[in-house]
């Protein structure tokens, strides 16, 4: 096949067209991608109106790079509120297929300690397929389950014990493994870093 | 205006050839979205608004599109379609986003939207495939929602999030559930759609006979 007999063949009238379409799709996608750009900040602020049903406005607290990994998993952020409490979102390690889950999680501060869980959420995930597992009662514990033993230095894990206080959610134990660790991620935080006006 | 055609296409989407209960298209999504009727509704309208513009943009692209590339320039142009609805929904209802998940993006391939691109758009005047799309995305979107309705009564005492009785059986808000209601509906769907047809024929063969008389009698 010459190439002027290949320029009026139907495989070149399909590569045509295909890329025309594709071009204009992706141009159209680019475009609206632009517009209806979602920021860190607008993110925010929906992850506080959920949590909190209102608009707040908070501070964003600057994280030292040392400061943003432990044994738990990562902070991705932190911001301070008036009322003095600290939203933190956390990601914990070890979960499902080696991926991760994000959490929200609320600190409540009183005369600038330490006083329990508010609220814990999921922000986001990774290769994690039983998250409607969570339900409001499995997040529940977070906050009221053994509110002393949170506040006096326990963690959470799998099952209780002396030093640790139990949440698991049965067929999805590799993702309850995440969410821990992303609830105890922020705690380690707290208790190093934000506690008693650190 | 040829209003017949026109009210032929709309009973066919949302009656004759209702996808979910007649065609039992989109199955998948149908089972998982109706666990309450806000979602199951949302999953419908989002349906809807796709199915009419993939239906538009296809037939305004029908002669134009080469018969060996169709399939992967629908998906092209549905997937786009997909993606814009996806960019909508996070920005401005993420509540409905996020309780739709892995779905949303699935619709790129629901049969539902390549049925009828393939079966209709691809070989009908713009405006009609427009109505086609509709009038079938109507038919989708009542069918869930119906479901969505009874399955989150049941399920969980309420209706459209209000919360109506403390009495809830959970077998309906659990896959078997949803595999339960569906079967039930479309039994009862096709039960009424051939009792309404066979009133039709019957009334059809007797306006038929009352003719052949009257032209004996002549």
């Amino acid at each position: 096949m010459t190439f002027k007999e290949f320029l009026k063949s139907k495989t070149f009238k399909c590569i045509i067209v295909l890329t025309t379409i594709a071009l204009v799709c992706g141009g159209l996608l680019a475009i609206l991608n632009d517009v209806l750009y979602i920021s860190e900040e607008e993110k925010t602020q929906k992850a506080i109106k959920k949590i909190y049903g209102k608009d707040m406005e908070y501070t964003v607290v600057q994280i030292d790079e040392q400061d943003k990994t432990n044994k738990y998993g990562q902070i991705e952020a932190i911001y301070a509120f008036k009322d003095g409490n600290y939203l933190i979102q956390a990601t914990g390690i070890d979960g499902y297929q080696s991926g991760t889950i994000t959490a929200w999680v609320v600190a409540e501060f009183k005369d600038g300690k330490f006083n329990g869980l508010n609220s814990v959420s999921e922000a986001s995930n990774e290769k994690q397929t039983l998250m409607s597992k969570f339900n409001k009662d499995f997040v529940n514990v977070y906050v009221n389950k053994d509110r002393e033993g949170v506040i006096n230095g326990k963690y959470f894990n799998l099952y209780d014990s002396d030093k640790e206080i139990g949440n698991i959610s049965s067929g999805a134990t590799k993702s309850t493994n995440a969410y821990n660790n992303a609830v105890n991620c922020a705690l380690y935080y707290i208790r190093e870093k934000l506690d008693g006006g650190k | 205006m040829n209003w017949s055609k026109y009210k032929n296409i709309a009973t066919n989407g949302v009656l004759k050839n209702n996808p979910i209960f007649r065609l039992v298209l989109g199955t998948c999504p149908t089972l998982a979205l109706t666990g309450s009727a806000l979602n199951a509704f949302g999953m419908g309208l989002a349906v809807t608004f796709i199915l009419t513009l993939s239906n538009t943009f296809i037939s305004l692209l029908r002669k134009v599109i080469p018969d060996e590339v169709r399939i992967p320039a629908y998906v092209l142009i549905i997937a786009t379609l997909v993606t814009i609805i996806r960019m909508l929904l996070e920005k401005y209802i993420p509540v409905l986003f996020e309780s739709f998940g892995v779905y949303l993006p699935l619709i790129v391939v629901n049969c539902i939207i390549l049925g009828r691109a393939e079966g209709f758009a691809n070989k009908n005047p713009i405006f009609d495939s427009a109505l086609d799309g509709f009038f079938t995305g109507i038919g989708c979107t009542l069918a869930m929602g119906l479901m969505g309705i009874v399955r989150e009564f049941l399920g969980a005492g309420s209706f459209f999030g209000m919360q109506l009785m403390d009495f809830r059986i959970e077998f309906f808000t659990s896959a078997a559930g949803a595999f339960f209601v569906y079967g039930m509906f479309i039994a009862i769907f096709n039960a009424a759609y051939k009792a309404i047809e066979n009133k039709i024929n019957k009334k059809n063969f007797a306006l038929h006979l009352e003719e052949l008389s009257i032209k004996e009698n002549n």
